[in-house]
């Protein structure tokens, strides 16, 4: 399931040193519906920002401050 | 010799059903074992009550505190004791700062904060079956 060039997402994240679990408003946008991680594909960031991504999403869900199942639209 | 002395950033969940006295007196006694091991508090951030994304417990939300502080490496494991056996602390994450960690921390105290990253525009991958797909099929069907 190939992504076409154009679909590859513009965002910036060459600044970002170190990704906070805290930061949620930053974490959010990184996780569908569910709750799920988004897959680098569709997010299009580096390998190294989804490696940090992902821990942090995982501190997060420990703390409670992000869900591990959201399913609401149910 | 010396023992060596870490940065580290402790984050817990205080059951938010005490009074604000108790949960006061649980902060003074996470505090205080920090210190008593040879801790030294950098800084303590209470967010107070939160909604939690889950039930923890059967409890919907829960008191955060946030505390920063310097201490050696054994201080730890008593901390995290006193942490697991506590009935009131629900939950807690102990990190140990690096170097890049650190750089994030101070600089979010400067006036200087980092941006945040625009938002990636990509709708989650509910991927069903192209409608076009399905049309050509009905008109082959008719």
């Amino acid at each position: 399931m190939a992504i076409e060039p154009q679909e590859a997402p513009r965002v910036d994240t060459s600044e970002i040193q170190y990704v906070d679990y805290k930061d949620i408003e930053l974490l959010k946008r990184y996780i569908n519906e569910q709750g799920k991680l988004l897959p680098r594909r569709i997010t299009g960031v580096s390998a190294k920002f989804q490696r940090q991504l992902t821990t942090a999403v995982k501190r997060a869900r420990h703390l409670a401050l992000l869900p591990f199942v959201a399913d609401n639209v149910r | 010799m010396a023992a060596p002395i870490n940065t580290y950033e402790l984050t817990y969940i205080v059951n938010a059903v005490l009074s604000d006295q108790q949960i006061k007196e649980v902060v003074a006694r996470v505090t205080r074992n920090i210190q008593e091991n040879g801790g030294e508090i950098i800084e303590v951030d209470e967010w107070g009550t939160r909604r939690l994304a889950y039930p923890i417990r059967k409890k919907r939300n829960g008191y955060y505190v946030n505390v920063y502080f310097r201490a050696p490496g054994e201080a730890i494991a008593r901390l995290e004791r006193l942490l697991e056996i506590d009935d009131d602390i629900l939950r807690y994450l102990t990190l140990r700062y690096d170097a890049k960690m650190l750089r994030y921390y101070e600089q979010s105290k400067d006036a200087s904060r980092p941006i945040r990253k625009p938002v990636p525009i990509e709708v989650p991958p509910v991927r069903t079956v192209d409608d076009d797909e399905d049309e050509d099929l009905d008109e082959e069907l008719a």
